[in-house]
């Protein structure tokens, strides 16, 4: 099977490069033109391609031959607008070359960010409501682009008949990237932990491609949409307190209770705040919720489907984001 | 009147937050080439219709006025489709890549008794307002002299000088840096009027694809003269206005609140400094307090201008009054910006 990967060389991708190799698969890499892929360290057998979803008119030669895309590029920071026009308008780029070429088969890496947080009580699970209509834009600019990136997807694979797989990630976690929003709020080396009983919905980014590689070769998968978590999911206390200590951060922790402060920031947000959406995340009830309500979250969907277990443990985790790198 | 849009990115938005206020107009259409930019941005302010083809648009939704919200290579043949509509237009700046482009928008306006108004927000900013006001009052005195400093990291990512995504804005003569051109004209033009010479230095001093990245201007104006200029490496990020007077000197940073003057006083001379300094301190405390709590407040922010010219301009079009930006400020401004745009063009 050949893949074509976009954003392969970003966080999650190129553990994604790394689990397709693994499982014997042809990668193709779409990296934009000035990314120095040498730094990289690929092995000579991935293919290389140029280009930026955001301007980029000649994309369709990078499907010739292609099975399935996994298409992983979206913006993870700018202002919203920006955002919008890297993942979304991107994706229209993307999906308008290939619905000129052979390939049919699309894994897209959507976000937990999709969902309706503030509808869902328990579990969210793959059947939770997700964020649609006006209600959307008063989300933050990330969650507004994965919606509409999946949206027009779901749209593109329908228009087509493409055969359409939707991996939703929760917090993507690994080397170099192990704070998270969920976190709480730090205010210098004071760690503000909302909820610290909290669950996260975690998933260790080689665990998060381990996944994407089997969706992208396995048709059981087509047609689905599949929430990635590593299981239940480590509690905020435990695993920022892993983080302080694995990249020597330090700081201090401070346990707020969840119902006090999401109560605090709606009667602020209702009264002196005066509903205004331009504020920080962390003062907006919405995308409060969407980075700290506590829910439980399950992966057995993808158990159940593709009989998926996440290969690595979360002690195997942490090693492999807080410890020695491999080869040094 | 009935509003439409054309071009629905970032500062489209900062248009529909405005209109969405105003008494009188009805936003009838979105257009843009992307159908989920045009569709997303309908969905959110409740605008009854999005296209992604303005002709069609201009032809299904009739508009009054059209706002042209694209990156500047494309506004003079969508501002002509819209003036052909019969349509009035409030273009971005800047409003052509060309002089000659814009005369022949103009004309045809003219010709048609439609309008052609460039967004030169900055004039409308409260402190460009406020220091007008000193002068018509005479607190300022004749202007002798005009200075306009915009510093501005142009070397982000998604930017400008993004290696990646080449910006629509490289192509015009100067770069990046021409797309600013018309705030630092328009300033210059309210104090010191239409310009009768000019020179300008434009420089690079970073290896970046920009093909220049700091912009000195001189001009001399019918009532004063003016430097303009542009850095994309001095920091921090600020936009300066600062007008010199017979009797006081006012600044401001357009990207903050801070609005602060200088001026003679009477008594003795050596407490002059002092209370100018004195009061200069409690001006830039109120103001760095003001700045930093209009970023949790609804409303314009830094395009407090912007507003005000919308509003303006729904008004005088729907009174038959005189604009806010006639049509002879847009030929003067932009006559500025041409003897000013380097004269070989941009490598």
């Amino acid at each position: 099977m050949r893949a074509l990967v976009t954003g392969a060389n970003g966080f999650l991708g190129q553990s994604v490069v790394a689990a397709l190799l693994a499982q014997g698969h042809t990668v193709r890499a779409l990296v934009r033109p000035a990314t120095a892929v040498e730094k990289i360290g690929w092995p000579a057998a991935v293919e290389i391609v140029r280009g930026d979803l955001r301007s980029a008119r000649e994309l369709a030669p990078a499907f010739a031959d292609v099975d399935v895309l996994v298409h992983l590029a979206a913006a993870v920071t700018g202002g919203d607008d920006a955002m919008f026009a890297s993942t979304v308008s991107g994706t229209e780029r993307l999906l308008t070359a290939m619905a000129g070429t052979a390939c049919r088969r699309i894994v897209l890496a959507s976000s937990f960010a999709v969902y309706d947080w503030s509808a869902i009580h328990g579990t969210l699970d793959e059947n939770s409501p997700i964020t649609s209509g006006t209600k959307l834009y008063g989300r933050d600019g990330y969650a507004i682009a994965k919606s509409w990136q999946e949206r027009i997807t779901r749209r593109f694979a329908a228009q087509h008949g493409w055969d359409l797989t939707v991996l939703r990630p929760g917090f993507i976690w690994g080397r170099d990237h192990g704070y998270l929003g969920a976190l709480g709020q730090q205010i210098g080396r004071l760690h503000f932990v909302v909820g610290p009983f909290t669950h996260l919905p975690l998933t260790h980014v080689d665990n998060c491609a381990d996944l994407f590689a089997r969706a992208a070769a396995d048709p059981r998968a087509i047609g689905q949409t599949l929430n990635v978590v590593d299981g239940p999911g480590a509690r905020i206390w435990g695993y920022l307190g892993e983080y302080m200590r694995g990249s020597g951060e330090g700081g201090f922790r401070l346990p707020v209770p969840y119902t006090v402060a999401f109560g605090m920031v709606r009667l602020a947000f209702a009264t002196i705040l005066k509903r205004n959406e331009k504020l920080p995340s962390v003062l907006v009830p919405c995308r409060f919720e969407a980075r700290m309500k506590p829910l439980r979250y399950t992966n057995r969907r993808a158990q159940e489907l593709l009989g998926w277990r996440p290969p690595l443990d979360y002690a195997e985790c942490l090693r492999r984001t807080y410890g020695a790198k491999q080869g040094t | 009147m009935r509003a439409a849009l054309i071009g629905a990115g970032q500062i489209a938005r900062q248009h529909l937050n405005c209109l969405k206020t105003l008494p009188g107009v009805q936003i009838v259409g979105v257009c843009d080439l992307s159908p989920s930019v045009a569709e997303s941005i309908a969905e959110r302010f409740g605008v009854p219709a999005w296209f992604t083809d303005h002709a069609a648009m201009l032809r299904e939704v009739k508009p009054d006025v059209v706002h042209v919200t694209t990156p500047p290579t494309s506004h003079f043949r969508l501002a002509m489709d819209a003036l052909q509509s019969g349509a009035h237009v409030l273009v971005e700046k800047p409003a052509t890549v060309t002089f000659a482009e814009l005369e022949q928008l103009l004309h045809y306006a003219g010709e048609r008794q439609l309008m052609i108004v460039e967004d030169h927000n900055y004039v409308f900013n409260h402190a460009t307002r406020e220091i007008a006001q000193w002068v018509d009052s005479g607190k300022l005195g004749a202007v002798v002299h005009v200075e306009v400093l915009m510093t501005l990291d142009l070397f982000g990512p998604g930017g400008f000088a993004d290696p990646n995504a080449r910006h629509p804005a490289l192509a015009l003569a100067g770069g990046a840096l021409a797309d600013f051109l018309p705030h630092l004209a328009s300033l210059a033009h309210r104090f010191i009027g239409a310009h009768r010479r000019a020179h300008a230095i434009w420089t690079k001093r970073r290896p970046s694809i920009l093909p220049y990245d700091e912009f000195h201007g001189v001009v001399e104006g019918e009532r004063g003269t003016a430097t303009l200029g542009f850095s994309a490496t001095a920091q921090p990020d600020a936009f300066w206005l600062r007008v010199f007077g017979e009797r006081a000197q006012a600044s401001t940073n357009l990207f903050e609140t801070r609005l602060t003057c200088e001026r003679l006083r009477d008594g003795l001379k050596p407490l002059q400094p002092l209370k100018n300094g004195l009061e200069e301190g409690k001006a830039v405390r109120r103001a760095a307090m003001g700045t930093f709590l209009r970023k949790f407040k609804p409303g314009p922010a830094t395009y407090d201008g912007m507003w005000h010219l919308l509003a303006g301009t729904y008004q005088a079009l729907a009174q038959g009054t005189v604009l806010p930006v006639t049509p002879e400020d847009v030929l003067a401004v932009n006559r500025m910006v041409e003897a000013l745009k380097p004269v070989e063009a941009a490598s």
